[in-house]
């Protein structure tokens, strides 16, 4: 009996491990490339290790460019990153919470209209909202790239966070009622506790879809000093030049770090769950 | 703010309206502030002979009658479709699977996790573009498995109409991170208790997913085809950065064509057209997931 | 203007804090926090402003080199005119051309912005440009050492709006190594036959094939149509060609090349990233099925390519085929420099720094001619003997083979025009598919091409 165990054990990480290393082996693939010489990266792309190992591609693509450096740019896309996750999961909790467990008139159709703001490419919205921004006096600052999304403005989180809350006992709910707790105490004492789990892989996303994103940058941003991350690493590669591979992809591997580093630092939160203590009472 | 206000107004705004009026205020102001000026103004765009650089003429239906006689519309809507309907269910499948051997706990899960989830962080960066492109190459990893499994040829995957559109199936497959991370925190809310009166009844552990788990999460797996068929639809960059339409237009996107048309070849009116079409085609889609909800999807208490 | 923008920027957010309390809405607490770094940082830049400063943004497109290069020399610019102060925009060139775009709707175009050929018809028509014409009158621009030629490119309807930044001509980038193993040598001023004949030979002795222009019918189409005299492929609202049969030139060399096996062919390019100098099948390349000895490119990318060149392999630098290389080849300017009509009070400041890119030694001397060869011919004189050596062959190139044997280039193109290429690009596809004939493709060219100019 222990030795069957053992048996699907050994069996599982084997099977987990080998799938793993082939989901991971684009990337793997593009962190060795950072360290070939880059003009080697495509004549040598078959194979992962580099022939000679050079850290050169990290010194020329961190000077960055029109003398401001990747650190710059890092900063800038950290400011940016954080304040719209926060703004994001915090609106987004509280407007979930409306939406999972009030009725209140017109709820049905604000819902559609959330659901309909998220089928039109950010492509055809692009023009319509700058003539917006600019109209704010907004153009030229981080104010665009982060106000919008304190107020909930992406339905996916609401909508991802609704989901959860149904999910929810109402029973919950229906106790602290008795208890004397109004809707809003409900939600600050009893819920969003709750929500820790759905939290963190909203922020999660949020982080990495902020941090990715270089369309606003792009129209929003009109000082080198001020360019995020994404929006500089497009800078390397200029068809109509030439592209310089070898510092993209080392500052593409650094690009990814702060995504990697706080999917590591939340992803236990997704394992050691606070809620199921609070959910068998 | 509001709470301090006299008892009868704290009242009144203690009733289930009030709250949910309250509560959903911050969207309602993002949505009024942000949103619907510009979408109004896109929706104006459609009706009109725009080239972005010079002012807007209104044209009325023009742009719409032009569809009926562009056969790229024809091309991309239904390579747009073959994408989507293809790419998303796969992509679910593969999530779920994946969150269900990594929900079990053990040293390893959080390195796990990280494995199947770095891909999609990576999203579309120009990397991946040049990645992909190795990949599937003629000299690529792809071929030369398929030819130490036996096979005589290598096949040009990006090269041939029909292969092509698999080679961004297979990237949008790769990249189901983001499902597994919500099914992995749906699996998590599932009471144990659950289970352990399965166990008491003598339930094994596959009759426990058929009967406690899939049910329970069925509110995610809805929730995760609206978004992932939303999102399936606008697909943008894996087309733009990898394949760019080639080979003729078979993998064209349906956006990226909107995109061509809005900022390359100065037909912006016939580009916003394009987009309230889609709009409306995944309004359609979308509200077919909902009304067919209540069949499939598990919404009782627990 | 920015003083205004900086109140109102200050009542914006205090409107958004205002707005955020009554909503009783925890997140909005970030929102008067995020104004702030902005708001201040709005300030900064305001702050020591004295009435004759100018603050001018300039925004281009290029690579990591041109974005160092440039900015230097206007950091010098700076140094040397008190009170003239930049903010720069490099981008890549999609994202270049989508952003000028909605900054024109928006009305706020940068000061000083690169242009490029293929753009300057359609920002000219719509009035986005300042004509220049005066501050050349009046001296502030000095245009003196400029070939007539060059400068006649940046003019529309007789008007100057825009001066070029380097002089480019087509050239074709050969595998020079590879030739002479095979005992060939390549002429300048090839004819198509003669290039084909080099091509089956190359192909025959070594299995080399032939990379010809593939999804650049914007550079390619014109240049073999202006052999046969169509000097400009669009009117207004029509094709300004007579009939099919005057297209099928853009065609019928694919067709060849298909038919007798020794073109690279779609389903190769399908794997590389088009027109790139790095995977040009020129150099990039896993076998000789994959491999070109030759790649159609622009004088100012020799550099480029001989630097991601295979160790061993030298390129050499040629004209493109044509059967009449006069008529065919001209120079042009690999971009230009425009002040926008947005520009306002600092017009005259932004038309100083043009001047100031065109003429000035010092900034050349930074620049280097990295988007081609100087256009003004002093400039080039004095920083010729800085040049390494391939920017040397270059300069060489322009000025011994193309210069003495080249044509006006062609009227800058017209709205709709990058819509007829794309379906050019489309219908050589399908010539390398071997789904359609030359003729049929320069039917359906006519047609479709006369549907969409007329639209």
């Amino acid at each position: 009996m222990r030795n069957k165990k053992k048996v699907i054990n050994i069996i599982y990480h084997t099977i987990v491990c080998a799938c793993g290393i082939i989901m991971i082996y684009p990337l793997l693939w593009m962190v060795m490339s950072s360290f070939k010489e880059t003009n080697t990266i495509f004549n040598t792309a078959t194979s992962l290790i580099p022939e000679k190992f050079t850290l050169e591609n990290y010194a020329n693509g961190w000077k960055g460019f029109a003398k401001v450096s990747f650190a710059t740019f890092f900063k800038n896309s950290l400011v940016i990153s954080i304040l719209a996750t926060i703004g994001t999961v915090l609106s987004s909790s509280v407007v979930a919470y409306g939406f999972a467990r009030c009725k209140f008139p017109g709820r049905k159709f604000l819902f559609a209209a959330m659901l309909a703001s998220m089928m039109l490419p950010a492509q055809v919205l692009m023009i319509p909202q700058y003539l917006w921004y600019q109209k704010l006096n907004w153009v030229g600052t981080y104010l665009p790239l982060i106000v919008p999304y304190c107020f909930a403005i992406q339905g996916f989180f609401v909508y991802m966070m609704t989901n959860f809350i149904e999910g929810i006992p109402r029973e919950l709910d229906e106790a602290a009622k008795i208890d004397g707790c109004s809707y809003y105490t409900i939600f600050t004492k009893i819920i969003f506790p709750l929500m820790v789990p759905t939290m963190i892989t909203g922020c999660i996303f949020s982080f990495m879809w902020r941090w990715d994103d270089f369309l606003g940058a792009l129209l929003y941003v009109n000082k080198t000093e001020k360019y995020p991350v994404s929006l500089a690493l497009k800078m390397f590669c200029d068809p109509s030049s030439s592209s310089d591979y070898g510092a993209m992809f080392a500052m593409a591997t650094l690009s990814i770090l702060p995504a990697v580093l706080i999917f590591f630092c939340l992803q236990k939160y997704l394992v050691e769950g606070i809620s199921t203590s609070g959910l068998k009472g | 703010m509001n709470k301090t206000h006299k008892l009868t107004l704290r009242q009144k705004l203690n009733t289930e309206k009030a709250a949910g009026i309250i509560c959903t205020m911050p969207f309602l102001i993002g949505f009024l502030a942000f949103m619907i000026i510009p979408m109004c103004i896109s929706l104006y765009y459609s009706f009109c002979d725009y080239n972005i650089l010079t002012p807007p003429v209104f044209t009325g239906m023009k742009n719409f009658q032009r569809m009926f006689t562009d056969e790229v519309f024809y091309q991309t809507l239904a390579v747009t479709f073959k994408f989507a309907f293809i790419s998303v269910p796969m992509r679910l499948v593969f999530a779920l699977i994946i969150a269900l051997l990594l929900f079990k706990s053990t040293k390893m899960t959080g390195l796990y996790r990280a494995l199947y989830y770095l891909p999609s962080i990576i999203g579309g960066s120009v990397a991946v573009a040049i990645l992909w492109k190795r990949l599937f190459s003629l000299d690529g990893l792809i071929n030369k498995l398929f030819m130490a499994l036996g096979m005589k040829e290598p096949i040009s995957w990006l090269g041939d109409t029909k292969t092509a559109i698999w080679t961004l199936i297979i990237l949008a497959v790769w990249q189901f991170g983001s499902s597994m991370l919500i099914f992995l925190s749906a699996l998590k809310q599932i009471p144990t208790s659950l289970y352990e009166a399965a166990r008491v009844d003598g339930a094994n552990s596959w009759q426990q997913f058929w009967k406690i788990t899939l049910p329970l999460l069925t509110p995610n797996i809805h929730f995760n085809l609206v978004m992932q068929m939303i999102n399936g639809f606008l697909a943008f960059t894996q087309c733009l950065i990898i394949t760019q339409g080639k080979p003729l237009n078979s993998t064209l996107f349906y956006t990226v064509y909107m995109y061509q048309q809005s900022f390359l070849f100065g037909s912006t009116g016939y580009g916003a057209a394009l987009a309230w079409v889609m709009l409306a085609l995944i309004a359609v889609i979308t509200w077919i997931l909902f009304a067919t909800k209540k069949l499939w999807v598990y919404d009782g208490g627990l | 203007m920015k003083k205004k923008v900086l109140s109102l920027l200050m009542a914006s957010a205090m409107v958004l804090g205002l707005v955020a309390c009554g909503s009783s809405e925890p997140a909005a607490s970030n929102a008067p926090a995020s104004n702030a770094p902005a708001a201040s940082s709005q300030a900064t830049d305001n702050g020591g402003a004295a009435a004759e400063d100018v603050a001018l943004t300039f925004t281009w497109w290029g690579n990591q080199t041109r974005n160092e290069r440039t900015q230097a020399a206007l950091d010098l610019y700076s140094q040397q005119n008190a009170g003239v102060t930049f903010d720069t925009q490099p981008a890549e060139w999609n994202d270049y051309w989508t952003k000028l775009s909605t900054l024109a709707a928006g009305n706020s175009l940068p000061e000083c912005l690169q242009m490029d050929y293929s753009y300057l018809e359609q920002y000219v028509s719509a009035e986005l440009l300042v004509d220049l014409t005066p501050y050349v009158e009046s001296g502030v621009l000095d245009v003196s050492k400029v070939d007539p030629g060059i400068l006649e490119s940046g003019s529309v309807d007789g008007k100057l709006y825009a001066i070029c930044a380097g002089v480019n001509a087509p050239s074709l980038f050969y595998n020079k190594t590879l030739l002479d193993e095979l005992g060939i040598t390549l002429k300048d001023n090839m004819t198509l036959d003669e290039f084909k004949e080099v091509a089956r030979q190359v192909y025959e002795k070594s299995g080399v094939k032939t990379d010809l222009p593939y999804a650049a019918g914007d550079n390619y189409l014109p240049f073999l149509l202006r052999a046969q005299g169509t000097n400009k492929l669009f009117n207004d609202t029509s094709l300004n060609v007579a009939n099919a049969e005057s297209l099928l030139p853009g065609f019928e060399i694919y067709e060849t090349g298909t038919k007798e096996g020794w073109i690279i062919g779609a389903d190769v390019h399908a794997e590389l990233t088009s027109n790139s100098v790095e995977q040009s099948p020129l150099v990039y390349f896993s076998s000789e099925a994959t491999q070109s000895w030759c790649g159609f490119f622009w004088s100012n990318q020799l550099s480029a390519m001989v630097a991601v060149a295979p160790e061993g392999m030298e390129i050499g630098i040629t004209t493109w085929p044509s059967d009449d290389p006069k008529q065919s080849n001209f120079l042009k300017p690999s971009q230009f420099f425009s002040v926008s009509r947005d520009a306002g009070k600092n017009e005259e400041a932004a038309v100083k720094v043009i001047n100031y890119m065109l003429n000035s030694v010092e900034a050349n001397e930074i620049l280097l001619g990295e988007r081609g060869v100087p256009a003004s011919s002093d400039v080039a004189a004095a920083i010729s003997p800085l040049l390494d050596e391939t920017a040397q062959v270059v300069t060489g190139y322009i000025n011994d083979v193309v210069t003495p044997n080249c044509s006006p280039i062609s009227p800058a193109i017209p709205d709709g025009a990058n819509e007829v290429y794309n379906y050019y690009n489309e219908l050589v596809d399908k010539i390398l598919y071997g789904q359609i004939t030359s003729e049929d493709a320069a039917k359906e060219l006519f047609e479709k091409g006369n549907i969409i100019m007329n639209r």
